[in-house]
């Protein structure tokens, strides 16, 4: 069954809404700032996408927001961007469905509750970071806030959440269990997480990420949320149609094939093995781009991948891709027009997940 | 293509508490047997030491997550009580849909000290969490290609995983799916709970006047679910269909459930109309029941409303609060308590509470009908009912 994506709502290091959005695509210009990770030989600054929730107070009540963390927030205002991007805000919510995928959930009241007990032992356990914590609480304050009282599902499939929890949004519309799914993906930058991916890539942090590039380690760590108000399609009033998602695991040495004609949009973001995976992957000659350069490094950027390939969609052309310089494209087409966009995205070994998109 | 309800439970699998094997289980629930105990397996500075239900002689590989590997030892259980081999699921399109709570989260206790202190610790917790993911590691040891999707719903988790897995046979997604749940005892739970005021330092005791709270589990529930084209093939019998699933969203409170119940109400609802289910074709109700006071109050009065008469139990008594794995530890006592036709009573209830809506079954009971439901609350408002039973007893 196809669906529509009928509105966005994005906020992330290039800054909130679709327009923002939009414009850093046509620029090709991320906004890389910095963030202080507390190693054990001093603070480092490591370039990181950092996410700005001021916009959230256009919706909702400063003083509502006051015990609502930063990771719920994103979701929040992801929420209300796609909401009102796609003219539902303010309508009746009741047949809604709220999906939310996230790779590593709520990683700073995560640690904030850890830390309670650690600092400060056991009987000293801070309930509301407790509350906070569990991984489906910016799904649960996108229902309150928004009176939605359909289902509500979090998924956290680590690299896999996007195209895994969109399978299920996708059944729900298809089951008529709901009018419309706000489908959000959600992933936050926290202390410990900076901290992991200092020790994971070690201490050169390039600040632009070559997603193609495969002889060097560039991938920056981000945050943010983008979300889409799908639906099924009623009429021709939505940036495209989700023809199809497909998730599970390729057999070794098994290359992707993907839609006829269809752009790839690769889910590469500068880390230099999967970056090879991904060349050893898809066919020679695919039409290829990538956005991570805007977005940076994040479970969640596959959501922004799908909310780019929408606006590819809508007005017909690809965006060039930033960061190409340096970047090896021997035997990968970059294209201008296109009225198919499969959003690739590969993880571990073998896993994959791809969302194939076409124009109204 | 969506195909229409019911679908087909071909095996079952669980470890909790109450028994390695879904029939250890279920002996222990008949024979009123159940053993909280203080934690074993860590420490805790609490003045007050809160019974858990520890999952006594299983021990997990080093290089997993107790909870992923509880998960597996229920999914090779259910996968076997399938007659299923690797041969048979060869060139299927097998799916792995796992609800947890525990086992997403980024949460090793002593790498966040040691990383507190000021030291480089050593990355193994965080790389055990990373390959630990509860549907990729089922999916992983058989070699499934199909989607994988842990469901974080909180306590939620288990039924909706088991409802998705559903819809991904209905939808021709999959022909072939392992869903249930998993999730391990431990202290950032244990303390969680604890500072949430919702645990009972005694046995807990669901739906008794002296309820004070939960007492936390552990263990994992996983069923088969298939698609009729395949079961045909392979001349496989059901144990049980799936013949609905609701869910729905109180949006009121991130801990304490709607007072009104509503959004119970629109799940168990949704999950009748599937197979157009009537209220008194159910035979008994397997309860979220976790003897917190706002869930047996809310829980107990739309059961009194929906479907008055019709006996309901709680299995925590047993097992304590598995949380992600709850709901799918409860489906798989629900189909094992259709197909012997019993209800187990509902252990540590003495005391009816005239606050609430009734009194749950308090000994062993043979039921009448083929259909049952089972059903969960959890923290976000989530509130999921699946319906279990015989094709066409609907």
């Amino acid at each position: 069954m196809r669906i529509t994506i009928k509105g966005i709502g994005a906020v992330g290091g290039f800054g909130c809404g679709v327009t923002d959005l939009a414009a850093a695509l046509e620029s090709g210009l991320g906004r890389v700032t910095e963030m202080t990770v507390p190693a054990a030989q001093g603070p480092l600054q490591i370039p990181a996408f950092r996410s700005e929730t001021e916009r959230l107070e256009g919706f909702v009540p400063k003083r509502t927001l006051r015990r609502i963390d930063h990771y719920s927030k994103m979701g929040l205002l992801g929420a209300y961007l796609a909401l009102q991007d796609g003219g539902l805000l303010g309508s009746d919510l009741s047949r809604l469905g709220v999906v939310v995928a996230s790779g590593y959930g709520a990683t700073a009241t995560t640690f904030a509750f850890l830390d309670s007990i650690i600092g400060d032992g056991d009987i000293c356990a801070s309930p509301t970071h407790f509350a906070n914590s569990v991984h489906n609480a910016a799904a649960a304050n996108i229902s309150i806030m928004l009176g939605a009282k359909g289902p509500s599902l979090t998924v956290s499939q680590f690299d896999m959440s996007v195209p895994s929890a969109l399978l299920s949004a996708r059944q729900w519309l298809a089951e008529e269990r709901v009018d419309a799914v706000l489908f959000g993906a959600i992933d936050e930058l926290s202390d410990l997480t900076g901290y992991l991916w200092h020790r994971q890539y070690g201490t050169q942090h390039p600040f632009t990420i070559s997603p193609l590039d495969t002889d060097q380690d560039s991938s920056i760590i981000g945050e943010g949320a983008a979300f889409l108000l799908l639906t099924r399609m009623d009429d021709n009033r939505a940036y495209c149609l989700i023809d199809n998602i497909d998730t599970g695991s390729l057999p070794e040495g098994k290359l992707f094939s993907p839609p006829d004609d269809a752009l790839l949009l690769l889910g590469a973001d500068g880390h230099r093995e999967l970056g090879t995976r991904y060349r050893a992957t898809i066919p020679a000659l695919s039409r290829v781009a990538c956005y991570t350069p805007i977005y940076g490094s994040m479970p969640a950027a596959a959501a922004f991948d799908i909310a780019a390939g929408a606006l590819i969609l809508q007005n017909g052309l690809a965006y060039p891709i930033p960061g190409v310089a340096g970047c090896n494209m021997d035997g990968l087409q970059v294209p201008l027009e296109t009225t198919r966009v499969c959003a690739l995205r590969l993880a571990g070994r073998n896993e994959y997940g791809a969302v194939s998109l076409s124009r109204l | 293509m969506t195909h229409p309800w019911p679908v087909a439970i071909t095996g079952l699998g669980c470890i909790c508490a109450a028994g390695t094997n879904v029939d250890a289980c279920m002996e222990a629930l008949y024979s009123g047997q159940r053993a909280p105990a203080e934690p074993s397996r860590f420490t805790s500075s609490h003045p007050t030491r809160y019974p858990v239900f520890e999952v006594t002689g299983f021990s997990e590989p080093e290089e997993l997550l107790r909870t992923s590997a509880l998960g597996l030892h229920a999914a090779q259980e259910a996968i076997a009580d399938a007659g299923l081999d690797q041969e048979m699921l060869r060139g299927l399109r097998v799916g792995v849909c796992v609800g947890t709570t525990v086992a997403s989260a980024m949460n090793n206790e002593q790498f966040c000290r040691d990383y507190r202190a000021g030291l480089d610790p050593d990355l193994e917790p965080i790389n055990r969490i990373m390959r630990s993911n509860p549907a990729a590691v089922i999916a992983r040891e058989f070699g499934f290609t199909g989607p994988c999707q842990t469901v974080v719903n909180a306590c939620a988790s288990g039924t909706d995983a088991v409802g998705l897995a559903a819809s991904w046979i209905r939808g021709g997604i999959c022909d072939l799916v392992i869903a249930g749940g998993a999730d391990e005892l431990g202290r950032i739970t244990y303390n969680g709970f604890i500072s949430l005021m919702i645990t009972d330092e005694t046995p807990c005791k669901p739906f008794d006047k002296n309820r004070k709270g939960l007492n936390l589990g552990e263990g994992a529930g996983m069923l088969i679910l298939e698609s009729e084209a395949v079961r045909t093939m392979r001349n496989q019998a059901a144990l049980s269909f799936l013949l609905g699933y609701g869910s729905a969203c109180d949006a009121h409170h991130l801990t304490a459930p709607r007072p009104d119940g509503e959004g119970l109400r629109y799940a168990i609802a949704e999950a009748l109309s599937c197979c157009g289910t009537k209220a008194e074709s159910i035979a008994f109700v397997n309860a979220h029941g976790t003897g917190t006071p706002d869930n047996d109050r809310v829980e107990s009065r739309v059961l009194a409303d929906l479907f008055p008469g019709i006996p309901f139990l709680s299995t925590k008594g047993y097992t304590g609060h598995t949380l992600g794995a709850a709901g799918a530890i409860e489906a798989v006592f629900t189909v094992a308590c259709l197909q012997r036709g019993i209800i187990p009573g509902s252990a540590g209830f003495t005391t009816p509470d005239p606050d609430l809506g009734g009194t749950p079954i308090e000994e062993c009971t043979k039921i009448e009908g083929q259909v049952a439901l089972s059903e969960s609350l959890a923290f976000g408002g989530n509130n999921s009912v699946i319906l279990l039973g015989t094709r066409g007893a609907a």
